[in-house]
C-alpha cells in the first residue's frame, strides 16, 4: 500500500559545502540518501514530494561536520499481508516463481499456484501452463497476486504471495 | 506434533448452527481465512458470525453439514497444519508463516536448496524427492541426460590481467565488486563452444557448475547463452556451493533422487571427489600467465593426492611402498626432479606487472602438449590481433557425450524398468575405446614398480585395453618410451612385427584424452630420441579401478607454508652442487651412449632398459630452473621468513634414500594452487 507520510532524516554535511548553495546541497543530499531505501517500519521510500523544513544545523564538536534535521514528505510503499498487487514475473522454476512488485521481490510457491497449472521446463523460457494451454505464465508476464507473508529485515522486505484466490493470476492487457 | 490434524470447534456456550461452509474438503486455507458462517441456534439472534481459521493448513475432513446444529465442544472439521515444505528466507512459502517466530518442530523440515541460484529457497526432503522424480521422468521422456558444465578452463578462459584491447575473439566485461570498484574480466571462449553447447543441448539438460562468484557465473552464462536456451536459470556458483572446495556436496541437493543421470565435464577431478561420472577434460588455457582465476583452495586432506593444478590424481604408485623397491633406488627422485621443472614464464604481451603474483600454471606434465597447442599472436593489418588457437578438444568431447547418451538410452531401452546409472555407463563407454587391444609397455613403468600400480596401466585399463608384462600371442601394441629397449628390439625381430603397432606413450595419452582409438601411424616410435612423457598428462584421468587401500597411502605430514609454496626453494647448496655434478656426468655419458645407441647388446640388460636414462633429461631441466628460481625467490622470501623455520630439505638428492611419504606431485600442485589463491586475494583487495 502507498502512503504519503511525513518523515525525518538527519543530513550530515561536510564543511566544504558551506556557502550560498548550502540548502540546495542539503536537499540534494536528502534525495540521494532516502529515495530508494527501505525501512522495516515504513517500507520502501519511493519519492520525496516536499521538504517541509530544514532545521538549524548543529556543528559536530571536533569534526566540523554539520547535522541538519530535515522534515519531509514522501511516498512510501509498504506491503501488507493480504494485500493484492500486480507484479512482473522474473523467474520461473520447478519450486515456484519469483515476481517483482517495483522494489519488492515476491516468491509464489508451486503449492500456491492453481493446481491445474503445471511447470513446463522444456519450453524457453520455462513457464507454468494450464492443461488446456489457455493460461500460461512465464517470465516478464504481469500477474496479480495476494501477499500471504512478509519478511521485514532492516534493509529490505521480501514477500510470499499466492495465486490461489479469485481473480488472481495472469493479468491480460 | 505427532498428530498433525487438529480439530476445529467453536468457542461458544450455546449450540450453534452452521449456515454455510466457505471451504471444501481438501482445500488449503490460510490463517484468518473464513471457514464457515454460523449463528446462534436458539434463533433469537440471527446475526451471521464468521469462523476464521486459526492457523494455515489443509482441511482434511468436514464433520458437520450445513444446517446442522452443533452442541458446544463439537468438532466441526479437522485441519492438517501446514508442514512448511517450501521455505523462502525462513518464511513458509505456502502459508506465509514466519518460521523465525515459530519454534515448533516444523522449523527444520525444509532443508534442501533445490534451485541453483537461490540458496535461500529450500524445500523439504519429501518435496525434493518428488520434484527430483518428476525431473527424472521428464528427462527419460525427452531422452535427455543431465550435464554439469564447468566454466573456467573447460569452456572459457578468463583473465584479470591487462591484455591488449584488440584481441580477436576475446570478450570483455566489468564486474562490480561488492563495495569495491570491481574488476575487468577478459574471457576467451574455447573454440567451437557455441557449436558444442548447441549439440550437447540436444541430448543433455545443461547446468553450469562453477567456482566463480555468482555475478561472474551469470555474466559468463550470458556470454555463452544470451537467449538463455541452454542453461536457463540452472547456474550454480561459488555463492551457492556448500563447500568451498568441492562441488560434489551440492549434487545431493540438486538431484535428490540420485545422480545416476548426471554427467559432469570439468577440468578438475578433485572438486568432484573423483566421481566416476566425470569426464575429465583437457584444461583450456589461452592467456598463458593466468590459470583458473576461480580455482578453489586445495583440500587440506587431499593435498597429497593432487598433482598439477588441474588436480588429477597423482599416480598412487609413488605413494605406495612397492615390494621390490631398493633403498638406493634413484627412480623416485628422478621422477620428482622432473616434476619440479618449472614452466616457462611466458607473459602475455603488454601484461602489466601489477598482478605481481604470477603463477606458472602449466603442470610440467602438460607442458609438452600445451606447448604444441600454444596460441600464436599475430597482428593483422586492421589492428586486430588474430590469435591462432588450435584447441579442438570440444570436437572430441562432443563425440564422447553423444556416445554416452546413446549407450545410456540403448541400455534403458533394453531394460525399461530400471534406470541405468551413468556412474557405470561412463566407465563402460570409456572401456570400449581400446577394447581388444593388448598392450605391452616398454620403458614406461619403472622396474621397481609393479605394473598394476602404474598410472599408465590404469589409464590403459580404463580404456579397456589389456596390459601384459611381456609379449604374448595377442599383443597388439607396444608402447615404448624410446627405441632400442629390449622389448622394442624383440618386437622388430618377432615374426608378427607387421601386425604389431609400435607407438609412443603419446598415443595412449591421446586415446585417453579423446576417448577414441587414435590412428597408431600418427605416433610412430622414432628410432632416435626419446619420448618425454612417461606419465600421462594430468587430465588423462582414469577412474581409479581399484583404489589402493587408504592405509597404504601416506600423506605429507608437513603443513609448512614453505613447502607449499615452492619446493625448489628448499634446495640446499649441496643439492645444487649435486645437480651440477649430475649434469656434467651426463654430458660425458651422452657421448658414449649415443654411439652405442643402436648396438644390440644393450638389449640384453633388460632391467637397465626398463629404466631409460631419464636423469639425463631431468638434470638438464633442473639446471634450467635454477635461474628462474632465483627470480621467484624475491616474491616469496618474505612469506618464507614468516615461517621461522629453517628451509627444509624437501628434496634429498639421490644419495639419500628416497622418502616415500612425499608424493612427487604434491609440491607442484600446491604451488600452483597457492599461487591461484594469492592471486585471488590480490584481486579481492582492489
Amino acid at each position: 500500500m502507498f502512503y504519503h507520510i511525513s518523515l525525518e532524516h538527519e543530513i550530515l554535511l561536510h564543511p566544504r559545502y558551506f556557502g550560498p548553495q548550502l540548502l540546495d546541497t542539503v536537499k540534494q543530499k536528502l534525495y540521494t540518501e532516502v529515495e530508494g531505501t527501505c525501512t522495516g517500519k515504513y517500507g520502501f521510500v519511493i519519492a520525496v514530494t516536499t521538504i517541509d523544513s530544514i532545521g538549524a544545523g548543529l556543528i559536530q564538536p571536533g569534526q566540523g561536520f554539520v547535522v541538519y534535521p530535515v522534515k519531509y514528505k514522501a511516498i512510501v510503499f509498504r506491503p501488507f499481508k493480504g494485500e493484492v498487487l500486480d507484479a512482473i514475473v522474473t523467474q520461473v522454476n520447478k519450486v515456484g516463481m519469483f515476481a517483482q512488485i517495483g522494489p519488492l521481490s515476491c516468491f509464489i510457491s508451486h503449492h500456491s499456484i492453481p493446481a491445474d497449472m503445471e511447470f513446463c521446463p522444456n519450453v524457453n523460457p520455462p513457464c507454468y501452463k494450464s492443461k488446456q494451454e489457455d493460461n500460461v505464465i512465464q517470465e516478464e508476464d504481469v500477474i496479480r497476486l495476494k501477499i500471504v507473508g512478509t519478511r521485514v529485515d532492516a534493509t529490505g522486505i521480501f514477500a510470499i504471495g499466492t495465486l490461489m484466490d479469485d481473480y488472481l493470476g495472469l493479468v491480460t492487457q | 506434533m505427532a498428530d498433525k490434524t487438529m480439530p476445529i470447534s467453536v468457542p461458544s456456550e450455546k449450540p450453534v448452527k452452521v449456515i454455510k461452509w466457505k471451504v471444501k474438503q481438501g482445500a488449503f486455507v490460510l490463517q484468518g481465512q473464513i471457514l464457515f458462517l454460523y449463528n446462534d441456534s436458539s434463533g433469537s439472534n440471527t446475526d451471521l458470525k464468521k469462523y476464521k481459521a486459526t492457523r494455515a493448513g489443509t482441511i482434511s475432513s468436514l464433520k458437520v453439514k450445513e444446517g446442522d446444529i452443533a452442541e458446544p465442544g463439537t468438532v466441526f472439521a479437522e485441519i492438517e497444519a501446514c508442514q512448511h515444505p517450501t521455505v523462502m528466507k525462513e518464511m513458509c512459502a505456502d502459508c506465509g508463516a514466519d518460521l523465525r517466530a515459530d519454534d515448533g518442530p516444523n522449523r527444520d523440515v525444509a532443508v534442501v536448496p533445490m534451485v541453483h541460484s537461490i540458496p535461500e529457497l529450500k524445500v523439504s526432503e519429501e518435496l525434493a524427492q518428488k520434484l527430483g522424480r518428476d525431473d527424472a521422468d521428464r528427462l527419460l521422456k525427452d531422452k535427455k541426460l543431465v550435464l554439469l558444465v564447468d566454466l573456467d578452463q573447460t569452456l572459457v578462459h578468463t583473465t584479470n590481467d591487462n591484455i591488449p584491447p584488440n584481441l580477436k575473439g576475446v570478450l570483455h566485461f566489468f564486474l562490480r565488486g561488492p563495495g569495491g570498484p570491481g574488476r575487468w574480466c577478459h574471457t576467451r571462449l574455447r573454440p567451437r563452444t557455441k557449436e558444442f553447447l548447441e549439440s550437447a543441448a540436444k541430448n543433455y539438460e545443461l547446468h553450469v557448475c562453477t567456482f566463480g562468484a555468482r555475478q561472474y557465473a551469470h555474466a559468463i552464462a550470458d556470454l555463452l547463452d544470451p537467449e538463455k536456451k541452454f542453461f536457463s536459470h540452472r547456474i550454480l556458483s561459488r555463492d551457492e556451493c556448500f563447500d568451498a572446495r568441492t562441488k560434489a556436496a551440492n549434487l545431493k541437493a540438486l538431484f535428490p533422487c540420485g545422480d545416476n543421470m548426471v554427467c559432469i565435464i570439468d577440468d578438475r577431478e578433485d572438486v568432484w571427489r573423483h566421481a566416476a561420472n566425470l569426464i575429465h577434460v583437457r584444461p583450456y588455457s589461452f592467456f598463458q600467465s593466468t590459470g583458473d582465476i576461480n580455482a578453489p583452495p586445495p583440500l587440506p586432506e587431499e593435498k597429497s593426492k593432487l598433482s598439477g593444478k588441474n588436480g588429477a590424481l597423482v599416480s598412487n604408485t609413488n605413494q605406495m611402498p612397492t615390494l621390490d623397491e631398493e633403498p638406493d633406488q634413484k627412480e623416485i627422485e628422478k621422477e620428482k626432479s622432473k616434476e619440479i621443472k618449472a614452466s616457462d614464464e611466458k607473459t602475455v604481451p603488454e601484461t602489466s606487472e601489477k598482478e605481481s603474483v604470477k603463477e606458472d600454471e602449466q603442470p610440467s606434465e602438460d607442458e609438452r602438449i600445451e606447448e604444441a597447442a600454444e596460441p600464436r599472436w599475430i597482428e593483422t593489418p586492421d589492428g586486430q590481433i588474430e590469435v591462432e588457437d588450435p584447441d579442438d578438444y570440444l570436437i572430441y568431447l562432443e563425440d564422447i557425450l553423444k556416445r554416452i547418451h546413446k549407450h545410456f538410452y540403448d541400455r534403458y531401452e533394453q531394460t525399461k524398468s530400471n534406470i541405468p546409472d551413468l556412474k557405470v555407463i561412463i566407465p563402460e563407454v570409456k572401456s570400449k575405446v581400446l577394447a581388444g587391444a593388448s598392450l605391452v609397455f616398454s620403458g614406461l613403468v619403472p622396474t621397481h614398480q609393479r605394473l598394476e600400480t602404474s598410472r599408465a596401466y590404469q589409464v590403459a585399463r580404463s580404456l579397456g585395453a589389456e596390459v601384459t608384462q611381456d609379449y604374448t600371442q595377442n599383443t597388439t601394441h607396444l608402447v615404448a618410451v624410446r627405441a632400442g629397449t629390449a622389448k622394442v628390439n624383440a618386437s622388430r625381430r618377432s615374426n608378427r612385427a607387421s601386425k604389431l603397432h609400435v607407438v609412443t606413450p603419446e598415443w595412449l595419452w591421446t586415446c585417453a584424452e579423446r576417448w577414441e582409438r587414435v590412428d597408431e601411424r600418427l605416433y610412430p616410435l622414432q628410432r632416435t630420441g626419446q619420448s618425454s612423457s612417461r606419465r600421462p598428462p594430468a587430465h588423462c584421468s582414469s577412474p581409479p579401478p581399484a583404489p589402493p587401500p587408504a592405509a597404504l597411502r601416506r600423506r605429507t605430514p608437513s603443513g609448512r607454508f614453505m613447502d607449499t609454496l615452492n619446493p625448489l626453494l628448499s634446495f640446499s647448496s649441496d643439492d645444487i652442487a649435486d645437480m651440477d655434478r649430475e649434469v656434467e656426468d651426463i654430458f660425458n655419458e651422452s657421448d658414449e651412449s649415443s654411439s652405442d645407441e643402436e648396438s644390440k647388446n644393450r638389449g640384453d640388460d633388460l632391467d637397465d632398459e626398463e629404466n631409460p636414462p631419464e636423469d639425463r633429461l631431468i638434470s638438464v631441466e633442473n639446471e634450467d630452473t635454477e635461474d628462474r628460481l632465483l627470480d621467484t625467490k624475491d616474491d616469496v622470501s618474505s612469506e618464507s621468513d614468516l615461517d621461522g623455520e629453517p628451509r627444509p630439505r624437501k628434496r634429498p638428492r639421490p644419495s639419500t634414500p628416497p622418502s616415500d611419504d612425499e608424493p612427487p606431485d604434491d609440491d607442484d600442485s600446491s604451488w600452483n594452487l597457492m599461487g591461484a589463491a594469492l592471486e585471488r586475494e590480490f584481486l579481492a583487495q582492489d
